[in-house]
């Protein structure tokens, strides 16, 4: 009888005998009631501090609410597609620095690389807010968000995108070389799509990176989720319910940017 | 203001400064490993609420993003009543961000080793826990050192977080925006903080592939 | 070996009325089935019969649902510390090896010795090259599995196995994932253990080994046993229609 390979969740534990099985019943009885205990805790901690109060709570049933946390959302959208897409070139040209065949270049990009990924988004962030304007540069504040988490992340979009195109075959380059296809576009044409396939979901993946690091659009006044959050709290004096919404906003995007990175990772292995 | 005036000015500082992102670095990532491995743990015992409330951790954590959770934990959290220090509230922040991650990458470690190899154990006669000590913490932790790496440098970036609170003393990012906020130290000011922060990643990174290299599992 | 001790000694496997299912197929049907010792007893059939779960169930690794086993007459413990002791009395071999990865050729076979019967570094280290020898694999003791051909991995797992002193060794198709040019290695050293007077239970598709080695042949179909006779008598004259077209098929290969 060939059954299905387990996995390691199946694998570590064999098929428990009678007295495990007890143990494992009453564990489980035991942790529901610790579990259910948690969750009672934090509601009364709630309560006692006058925190379910309604007048908390109910600017979430007022439709302009959500409105407004809709127009932060979609600040935040904007700021992290368009830091998104930068990134994507950006690590692009600084992937094909690094595998390209000049010394200097391929070490300029290592370089670059390396100091994008090494540095904190938060820095780059300080650096367009307090540095940049001391020359004279008035940017709006969308790039003052975008660019330096676009920065921030190209050094790992550059290693990402260098990991697919060493995924692809050297045979695809060879045989392509050998129809008399020239160096440029066998790369753009044949490598570089299937090394895409390759890293699509570490790229969503590293869009979810980019969408956390827009949460420091607060910094430049850059109108996004958390941002608007803020203004939400002054005007109802309603702060943990407003960025416990908001945290929980956040976390199910997030979540579901991940889900898609692994439903794509799986559909393309 | 050019290097020398500004190393001469704020000089201690930096130094400071470098030593605080050190220490929060070494403290967060000493927790995230040790709560990431208490929520393996839990992820992976066979009591089934357990599981799940484990899973849940893990995908609040990665998820949320660190400048939300500081923000609940700093202005949210009195509310209810629970007043911590600046330094609690980053600290906390940097470690379970990072903790959500580290059962992540022990989960993956696990997942190389062949379910055979733990039937074999079995076969020779190991009881549970010795199969754990001799086949499968060992084989997770080694195959998880270079995603370790890359985690001990992530808790590095996220401890600029600590730049969101007053802090004394203050760390790498939190100083560069003192600096740039009270003299014009210009990109010098800033190049000396990412230059410190980076040249840290690049040795955790030279260290962690050194010791990958020693105690990589062939397959 | 001497006949009274046969007669009066326990079976070293003895299954009585075993049952099993998953889920809804019946993948064992009242499986009763005895090993004395020093026997060797091979059990084939078709993919899918119920040959590997029948053999995983001796040390349960498989569980039962119903019916009895039982180790040189203790019976096989369901869980916890009886159950290990149980199992580092039986060896297994798998079809696919099962080293750990992790461990040196050598540790590999010392391991079990040291942490489950508690001997000494020393002694577990030079019966593992003992082992090792005799196998034809002493010359790898210092790398890692992954360095090693499927035929030599094999031989170690084997090695693993006796270092273990076992009262009985389960081969669950050992030689299933090999290439064809290491099969012979591996078969080598399943007939020396034999001759040995080691006591063995092999699922294998290997009909010549079955019929140099075997004491007894077990034929098993649909989760039942169909047959078991001596090899002479099962390959020459097969009493059932199923036995028949089983060995018409390998034949037409």
């Amino acid at each position: 009888m060939k059954q299905k390979q387990p996995t390691i969740r199946d694998a570590l534990y064999e098929a428990p005998g009678p007295k495990a099985r007890k143990r494992i019943a009453v564990a489980t009885v035991i942790s529901i009631l610790a579990l259910a205990a948690l969750v009672i805790a934090v509601i009364r901690r709630f309560a006692e501090n006058g925190q379910l109060d309604a007048r908390y709570w109910s600017i979430f049933t007022r439709y302009t609410t959500w409105r407004f946390l809709g127009y932060g959302l979609a600040g935040t959208m904007t700021a992290a597609l368009t830091a998104g897409v930068i990134t994507f070139f950006v690590g692009l040209l600084l992937m094909m620095g690094r595998i390209s065949s000049f010394k200097v270049l391929r070490a300029l990009c290592t370089v670059l690389i390396e100091f994008s990924r090494g540095v904190p988004t938060l820095l780059f962030i300080y650096f367009f807010l307090l540095v940049v304007p001391q020359f004279g540069i008035r940017l709006p504040a969308l790039w003052k968000v975008a660019a330096p988490v676009a920065i921030s992340a190209c050094g790992v979009v550059a290693e990402v995108l260098r990991s697919g195109v060493n995924a692809v075959p050297k045979g695809q380059t060879e045989a392509a070389l050998s129809l008399g296809m020239r160096r440029s576009s066998v790369f753009f044409k044949i490598v570089f799509p299937q090394a895409l396939r390759f890293v699509v979901p570490a790229l969503i993946s590293e869009l979810v990176i980019v969408l956390k690091d827009t949460t420091f659009a607060y910094i430049v006044n850059y109108s996004d989720l958390m941002q608007n959050a803020r203004v939400l709290i002054s005007n109802y004096d309603a702060l943990l319910s407003v960025y416990l919404v908001t945290a929980v906003i956040y976390i199910l995007i997030n979540y579901i940017l991940n889900k898609i990175s692994v439903a794509v990772a799986r559909r393309t292995r | 203001m050019d290097i020398s005036a500004l190393l001469t000015q704020y000089g201690d500082k930096y130094l400071q400064a470098l030593l605080t992102t050190w220490k929060l670095t070494v403290f967060s990532f000493a927790l995230a490993f040790l709560i990431g491995i208490i929520i393996t743990v839990i992820r992976v015992c066979p009591i089934r609420p357990l599981q799940l409330f484990g899973d849940f951790y893990v995908q609040i954590f990665r998820n949320i993003p660190g400048a939300a959770l500081l923000i609940l934990l700093v202005y949210a959290l009195p509310y209810l009543n629970v007043i911590l220090s600046y330094y609690t509230c980053v600290l906390i922040a940097t470690s379970l961000i990072p903790s959500a991650f580290c059962s992540e990458y022990l989960m993956a470690g696990m997942n190389t080793i062949a379910p055979g190899q733990i039937e074999a154990a079995r076969a020779l006669g190991m009881s549970f826990s010795k199969i754990m000590k001799n086949v499968v913490i060992p084989q997770a932790l080694r195959s998880s050192v270079l995603s370790l790496t890359n985690l001990l440098v992530a808790t590095m970036l996220t401890t600029a977080l600590a730049s969101q609170v007053p802090m004394n003393p203050m760390d790498l990012t939190g100083l560069v925006s003192h600096i740039n906020t009270h003299a014009v130290g210009g990109v010098t000011a800033f190049l000396i903080s990412a230059v410190l922060y980076c040249a840290t990643a690049v040795v955790i990174g030279q260290i962690g592939a050194r010791i990958d290299r020693k105690v990589r599992i062939l397959r | 070996m001497n006949s009274s001790e046969t007669n009066t000694a326990p079976p070293i496997i003895e299954l009585s009325h075993v049952d099993k299912h998953f889920g809804q197929l019946h993948v064992l049907k009242d499986i009763s089935l005895s090993v004395k010792k020093g026997e060797v007893v091979v059990i084939i059939g078709p993919s899918g019969s119920g040959k590997s779960t029948l053999c995983r169930t001796i040390n349960r690794l498989e569980t039962i649902d119903s019916g009895e086993i039982r180790i040189d007459g203790t019976a096989l413990p369901e869980e916890g510390k009886k159950l290990a002791e149980l199992r580092s009395q039986v060896g297994m071999v798998f079809q696919s090896f099962n080293l750990f990865a992790h461990k040196t050729i050598l540790d590999n076979v010392t391991i079990a010795p040291i942490d489950v019967l508690g001997k000494s570094k020393k002694e577990a280290r030079a019966e593992a090259m003992e082992l090792l020898k005799r196998v034809g694999v002493d010359s790898q003791a210092a790398k890692v599995p992954a360095q090693l051909s499927g035929g030599q991995q094999q031989r170690v797992a084997i090695a693993r196995a006796l270092a273990m002193h076992p009262k009985a060794i389960l081969f669950d198709e050992p030689t299933s994932a090999l290439d064809p040019e290491m099969i012979g290695e591996v078969l080598d050293v399943m007939t020396a253990l034999a001759k040995d007077g080691m006591t063995m239970v092999v699922v294998t598709h290997e009909m010549n080994f079955a019929r140099r080695v075997a004491d007894r042949i077990i034929f098993m179909d649909g989760g039942s046993i169909l047959e078991e006779n001596t090899p002479e008598e099962f390959f020459t004259h097969p009493k059932t229609k199923r036995a028949q077209d089983f060995l018409n098929s390998i034949q037409a290969h």
